[in-house]
């Protein structure tokens, strides 16, 4: 017994003695395996992380552009296109993918980092600054009487319409465009910013449909949804001023359109809108809405040439709450040549009808509510003989006008010659003379006001217009 | 009221009757380009109707958007483009067609320059001081034959997201297309060969694929800058600068000014090689191995 206790505590000993030891070895050689893994972990993490990075970058990359699948594509031969001269602000740049600063935000000079720095198409938008400037050089007697084709801005050379525009997909099933305009609208050189337009477009709906709503340029006529600086001429056709104002139809509400699948083009609009025009639908809101409505259709003539032909209407109240409708047709036929930048011939005309109640005193001096009718039209006309060289730049134009007053008696007409010189695609000027004549029965109008008469009118226009960054397509 | 409604469902039902016919058997597919028309054609055979909306001897950088465009893309259940900035109008047209199959991010827009090795990309900042210039490279891939099999598989792919029953066909057919191509592309490599390395002048900058897929060197364009005619004094630097290279040609393309390219050819002791800039926009070009076989004997010959 005693053996086994002396035996038990020997063991009992040894385990006290000799365990520690190997605890510690154990330890030791947990610890550096450990670290040994830990070691290991954190480089496979490392690895991992790296590999992580590269792929995403490619499925970055590859979404953007996968890799080819088939053909190996050939080795450039010849360097990339002449660099232009290296600025400040390109050795300034940051590292691509680097998040620029606040500061860099707001640094004037660089109005385009954001797109530079994310790199070419990873805007999500495109953007445009146009440029349209004006001068026009008139009678004395027509500036007093503010009866020029641009009123209160008679021999001036002023920023008719300087347009920041964005545009483009908002997601996959609509799109947006938003723009700003800064305008002279008064002699004292005082600038008047606005939001010109600002709208959705819902895209991804069935049947050929679209919708569009916000605020926009009405598709009424063929002129109207076009903005000044891309006009075939300098001014608004006077039957489009005196029907709409100088700054024609701009109405918040909605539009829908509608392509039906014909073998033949057609478009079919409906619009609703709160009708804020001050010449003719001043209501107001949405409840006594501007209701508007177009066709149009299109039809190839021979190989280079085209007619587009459109009916239009729009009808609300005014903001006397007195009813009025303006219909109108328009067409437009041009004729591009293979090689021809600009088109060969091009006519444009519209003719318009307003109906709109008025109050008139009648014979025996009591005021009476009558309805008035009044019509107007222009007819424009360009022509472009020569494809290529120096004179393929320059083009020759002409338009003439005619309208009634649509709220009172009387008529004018005018007729414009011009000359439009284009050195680039981005890059326009024009010169123009117009003569205006209007009848002697200008009641309504008042051409005599400030002692000054605009019965006579004879007009110099100069036109400047520049585009910078991204534009969209011209319609036809 | 019980009038109105009547009316209003009988309007729906009418819309959608005429909005929604039967659905045709085949695909149709539109094209920016003639020579995306001939490559899609080489993939689907049969199996689709395609249209393109170019025409052959048009410059495709600036068409005019047309309603008679929208129409074709009206009913398109593809609309193929070229992509890098060559057809942007394209994006106009598919809004004006009021079709939801072909808006950006849809299924039926395909991009056909997805994956390619692109030339000329711009390395450093671009402005339109440089002219019309194209800040993603230069967008004339088609007229280079060894492009096809990529593209072609860029289009394939496209259309077989839309039918994926067809895609057996589809490849079938893209196969035995890119055979001939195979076979076209030793020909017109040998026809090429004694020509390689030589220095070429080219009207407008759209035949830098083309050139270097055959080793040939463009030195200098008639255009000064892309889309901008020439200033005298550029003709006059460039007509130097071709006798000092031995520059024996100028490309040209069928819209391109003749008269001009022609002049510039006779003082410099060049020949004019009207190629064509795109599938039909020359005689006897009106496949897209024609158009390639027609170009190369065409520069082949003028550079003997």
């Amino acid at each position: 017994m005693r053996d086994i206790i002396a035996l038990a505590l020997m063991l009992v000993l040894a385990l006290l003695v000799g365990i520690p030891p190997a605890r510690a070895q154990d330890a030791d050689a947990l610890r550096r395996e450990m670290e040994q893994m830990r070691k290991q972990f954190e480089a496979m993490q490392e690895q991992y992380k790296k590999a992580l990075d590269s792929m995403s970058e490619r499925l970055e990359r590859m979404e953007k552009r996968p890799e080819p699948s088939a053909a190996a594509p050939p080795a450039p031969a010849t360097p990339a296109p002449a660099a232009p001269p290296t600025t400040e602000m390109v050795t300034q740049q940051r590292p691509p993918g680097s998040e620029p600063s606040p500061l860099d935000l707001i640094k004037p000079r660089e109005p385009f980092a954001l797109y530079e720095r994310r790199g070419a198409g990873q805007l999500l938008f495109d953007m445009g600054v146009t440029g349209d400037f004006v001068g026009n050089l008139t009678q004395h007697n027509v500036q007093k009487n503010q009866g020029g084709s641009f009123p209160g801005l008679e021999n001036l050379f002023f920023p008719r319409e300087v347009e920041v525009s964005f545009f483009g997909q908002i997601d996959p099933y609509a799109r947006a465009e938003v723009r700003f305009e800064a305008e002279q609208d008064s002699r004292s050189g005082g600038l008047n910013v606005n939001l010109a337009e600002a709208n959705l477009t819902l895209m991804a709906l069935p049947y050929g449909t679209q919708l569009k709503m916000g605020l926009m340029r009405n598709r009424f006529g063929y002129l109207n949804p076009i903005h000044a600086h891309d006009w075939p001429f300098v001014d608004n056709p006077n039957v489009l001023q005196q029907f709409f104002g100088t700054e024609g139809l701009v109405e918040s509400g909605f539009e829908a359109t509608w392509v039906p699948p014909l073998p033949f083009y057609l478009e079919v609009l409906g619009g609703v809108f709160n009708g804020v025009n001050d010449v003719a639908f001043g209501r107001g809101q949405i409840s006594d809405p501007l209701a508007t409505g177009r066709v149009r259709t299109f039809f190839d003539l021979e190989d280079w040439g085209a007619i587009q032909v459109g009916a239009s209407v729009a009808s609300g109240q005014t903001q006397q709450q007195r009813s009025s409708t303006i219909v109108g047709f328009d067409a437009k036929y041009k004729y591009t040549p293979p090689g021809w930048q600009h088109a060969a011939v091009s006519v444009l005309g519209e003719y318009l009808l307003s109906f709109r109640d008025v109050v008139a005193a009648n014979l025996a001096g009591i005021d009476q509510t009558r309805q008035r009718d009044s019509q107007g039209f222009y007819v424009y006309g360009g022509i472009q003989p020569f494809a290529h060289g120096e004179l393929s730049k320059w083009l020759l134009g002409f338009r003439y006008d005619r309208t009634q007053y649509p709220a009172a008696p009387g008529t004018e007409w005018a007729v414009q010659p011009f000359l439009t010189y284009y050195p680039s695609e981005f890059l326009r000027f024009r010169l123009g003379y117009k003569q205006t004549t209007r009848s002697q029965c200008c009641s309504y109008l008042e051409f005599q006001d400030n002692g000054g008469s605009a019965k006579q009118v004879s007009e110099y226009f100069l036109q400047a217009t520049f585009i910078m960054g991204a534009h969209p397509a011209h319609p036809f | 009221m019980r009038r109105l409604v009547i009316l209003i469902l009988a309007f729906t039902a009418a819309w959608t009757a005429v909005a929604s016919p039967a659905r045709a058997e085949k695909l149709r597919v539109v094209t920016s380009t003639t020579d995306l028309k001939a490559l899609t054609e080489a993939v689907t055979g049969d199996l689709a109707e395609v249209d393109a909306m170019a025409r052959p001897n048009q410059n495709a950088h600036d068409l005019e958007v047309r309603p008679s465009l929208m129409i074709k893309v009206r009913r398109a259940d593809a609309l193929i483009v070229n992509g890098l900035e060559l057809d942007g109008w394209a994006d106009v047209v598919a809004q004006g067609a009021n079709n939801a199959n072909v808006i950006p991010g849809a299924a039926g827009r395909i991009d056909a320059s997805r994956g390619l090795g692109v030339l000329e990309v711009p390395k450093t900042r671009v402005d339109r001081s440089m002219g019309d210039i194209h800040p993603q490279g230069n967008p004339h891939y088609t007229l280079d034959p060894g492009m096809a099999p990529a593209v072609t598989q860029n289009i394939l792919e496209g259309l077989a997201r839309l039918a994926p029953q067809h895609r057996a066909a589809f490849e079938r057919n893209r196969q035995q297309f890119l055979g001939s191509l195979e076979e076209a592309m030793g020909r017109w490599s040998k026809t090429l060969e004694p020509s390689k390395g030589a220095a070429v002048v080219v009207s407008h900058a759209q035949w830098i694929y083309f050139l270097t897929r055959f080793g040939l060197q463009q030195v200098g364009t008639i255009e000064e800058r892309p889309g901008i005619p020439p200033t005298a004094n550029h003709l006059v630097k460039l007509i130097g600068l071709m006798k000092e290279d031995r520059a024996k040609v100028i490309v040209a393309e069928p819209w391109s000014d003749l008269k001009l390219i022609e002049r510039v050819g006779q003082d410099a002791g060049a020949q004019v090689a009207v190629l064509a800039s795109a599938v039909g926009a020359m005689k006897g070009t009106d496949t897209y191995l024609a158009t390639i076989d027609f170009n190369v004997k065409t520069l082949a010959q003028a550079l003997k």
